[in-house]
């Protein structure tokens, strides 16, 4: 059953095997499990619930109906755009669909970092088996590279840089090009039309405009959560809700679990303190000529030749530590993207349809801050600094090179400097770090991970290895806040890969397993 | 910094009253700054300054903390702090050419917070104008495509009952 909380008048107390705050990848993949095992479950989400009908493709209205802050949200020196969802089905309502799963190496550097021995391919392929099945996740197909897709293609074969199109979530998609606004055919395939209506036909409760505020825990136990169900228009209360459970799971993302964690454990000294975003700066490129830059899908080309990073002999860095993602704006977002202003911008604007585009996914080292300000409001620090600028550096003089070799007439490294580049010589000798210092150009994050990680080491982590804190019995972490680090690819299928073997864990150590 | 620069009145800012606007969340000297901000930096643009200072007060009261006063915070900055580009006049009282050299000025600051601030603003003014129809027969975007062909969805989904 689906609740919306925004039509509810009377408090509502619910009893329940398990309760999830948090209805996205991480949320949604656990509850399901859960749900199609028995398991009595209440899901609470606190965005809105939406449909196949209730998107327009509309980016002022998608942003402001289902994107955290409305879409506006940034980091306190406004320096890092925050990309990310509430609703129910969470960030894969808006995300692209890319479904990696989380590669070995990252897997090993988690085992040998963080004690996580059990993040072997091995124990994890079963579970992605699993959910790349349900979700019908497949390599993208031609059809669904549009002409920026298939340059960039172009220029990485010209230059013998790897790349691919990506798994990708969906089934039968027509290609309208705004996935990011939500699927209104109801191909991509979101928690939303997956796990979501499996928790609701296997008899468990989803309430949306739920917000967590509280979580109960007597004699070291977790054992309810309490919040409140909101007007979905105005914010206001609503009602009361409690969710007493003999299990409590945060699964609200990496900002919104690190919230609730921050307003109940305020002493805790791991929670929001590493926060990883996979900081994403734009290249764009001007063609000339009109290209189709805005249908298929967003991201349907990857280039994968520079996430190793490279060092020098004297082991320095030399280059690489990011992949590149194809993708398209619409033209309010490419407007408040581009750093120029005054008859110069509008200039930009007009050749909206010739420009191709690539995104980074920096694998960063040095993670931000989530905090809660003197007024109680969650707020966000992250600096893109040390290696990491010189990543940034290095990602925008390549997809520099790649858009030139794919025939670009010039490359805007949108900088309040205007750089543009025409040649191998402009390269070298325009892009500097001055263009990623903070606010020199728009920087995004959007795959937000890493504030109450799990772990062996209660001083490093929230979580033991298992999913459970450290210090509160009962209580289990299974989304991108989980994650013990930067994924190096987009986090989704991993989050969905961790969150199943959370739950499988809990299923098991319930004595349910053998019922 | 910010809270200490005067708020001013509507005989100060006479903007919004003359625009017929009743403000949801900005004080008249805010529109006053957003509608001077967007006249020098929407050179060209088929959109009327005064529609996009509306759809900021709108977002702006609908949004919430902490963005709706860190966005005051910054228009509040932008209006006073034109001595530090040598100006006597505060920013919505100069040319919206000069407006657009004053604004360039903090983009390239080589302080942070002052690109944080052109950021802000720039970012907030050409987001509401182009997300405008209007704007499409600038950029040539011819809408989505729900707007031009009716496809269903390719599979209908059971939620079960809905409350």
């Amino acid at each position: 059953m689906i609740i919306q909380g925004t039509n509810q008048h009377a408090d509502v107390r619910e009893k329940a095997d398990v309760v999830i705050v948090g209805t996205g990848s991480g949320g949604g993949t656990l509850g399901a499990y859960l749900a199609d095992r028995g398991w009595n479950v209440v899901m609470l989400e606190k965005g809105g619930f939406f449909r196949a009908e209730d998107f327009t493709q509309r980016e002022d209205e998608a942003m402001a109906a289902f994107n955290g802050r409305r879409g506006l949200d940034s980091t306190i020196d406004n320096a890092i755009f925050l990309n990310y969802a509430e609703a129910v089905g969470g960030c894969t309502v808006h995300y692209w669909g890319d479904s990696f799963r989380t590669p070995p190496d990252r897997l090993e550097r988690w085992r040998t970092g963080h004690g996580l021995d059990w993040m072997t391919p091995a124990e994890l392929d079963p579970h992605w088996d699993a959910i790349e099945g349900e979700l019908g996740i497949h390599i993208t197909e031609e059809r669904l590279l549009n002409e920026n897709n298939r340059l960039v293609r172009a220029g990485c074969e010209a230059l013998g840089i790897e790349g691919a199109p990506p798994p990708t979530a969906r089934v039968d998609c027509i290609g309208c090009g705004w996935t990011q606004f939500g699927c209104p055919y109801n191909a991509k395939t979101s928690q939303l039309i997956t796990t979501i209506p499996r928790v609701s036909l296997a008899g468990g409760r989803v309430y949306s405009d739920a917000r967590v505020d509280h979580i109960v825990v007597e004699n070291g136990r977790a054992i309810a959560v309490e919040g409140t169900l909101r007007n979905r228009g105005t914010g206001d209360e609503r009602a009361k809700i409690r969710v007493d459970a003999d299990v409590v799971v945060l699964a609200g993302g990496a900002l919104g679990t690190a919230d609730i964690l921050l307003r109940n454990f305020p002493d805790d000294r791991v929670i929001g303190r590493r926060f990883y975003i996979n900081p994403h700066y734009f290249v764009w490129a001007d063609f000339g000529r009109e290209i189709d830059n805005a249908t298929g899908i967003p991201c349907a080309y990857v280039v994968h030749g520079f996430r190793h990073v490279r060092l020098d002999d004297r082991a320095r860095y030399a280059g690489g530590g990011y992949i590149m993602l194809t993708n398209h704006q619409s033209p309010g977002i490419a407007a408040a993207m581009l750093s120029s202003t005054g008859a110069d911008h509008m200039e930009h604007m007009k050749r909206w349809h010739h420009l191709g585009s690539l995104m980074s996914v920096i694998d960063e080292e040095n993670p931000g801050r989530i905090f809660l300000g003197e007024d109680g409001i969650r707020r966000t620090e992250y600096n893109v600094k040390g290696v990491d600028q010189h990543k940034a550096v290095d990602y925008l003089k390549q997809a520099s090179r790649i858009f030139l070799a794919a025939g670009a007439k010039e490359v805007w490294i949108p900088d309040v400097f205007g750089t543009v580049v025409r040649t191998e010589a402009d390269i070298a000798s325009k892009i500097g770090l001055r263009s990623v210092q903070p606010n020199a150009q728009f920087c995004a994050g959007s795959h937000l991970m890493g504030t109450a990680p799990i772990g062996t080491d209660p001083a490093a982590s929230f979580a033991d290895p298992t999913g459970e804190a450290h210090r509160v019995k009962g209580l289990y972490v299974a989304d991108g806040a989980a994650l013990p680090g930067s994924v190096s690819v987009d986090p989704s299928l991993t989050i969905m890969g961790v969150a199943r073997w959370i739950a499988a864990g809990i299923h098991e150590r319930s004595g349910r397993a053998g019922s | 910094m910010a809270s200490l620069l005067p708020a001013g009145c509507s005989a100060d800012y006479p903007q919004a009253q003359s625009d017929g606007i009743s403000l949801a969340t900005l004080s008249p000297k805010e529109y006053a700054v957003v509608r001077a901000a967007a006249e020098a930096l929407l050179v060209g643009v088929p959109v009327e300054a005064k529609d996009v200072a509306i759809a900021i007060d709108t977002e702006l009261a609908a949004v919430g903390e902490p963005i709706r006063s860190d966005m005051k915070n910054v228009l509040r900055i932008i209006e006073h702090f034109t001595i530090l580009s040598l100006h006597r006049r505060t920013f919505t009282e100069l040319d919206p050419a000069a407006r657009l050299r004053y604004l360039r000025g903090w983009a390239t600051s080589r302080f942070a917070v002052r690109r944080g601030a052109f950021q802000a603003i720039r970012g907030f003014v050409q987001y509401f104008a182009y997300i405008e129809p209007a704007t499409r027969t600038l950029t040539g975007f011819t809408g989505p495509l729900l707007e031009h062909v009716t496809v269903p969805p390719v599979r209908t989904v059971d939620y079960g009952e809905i409350a």
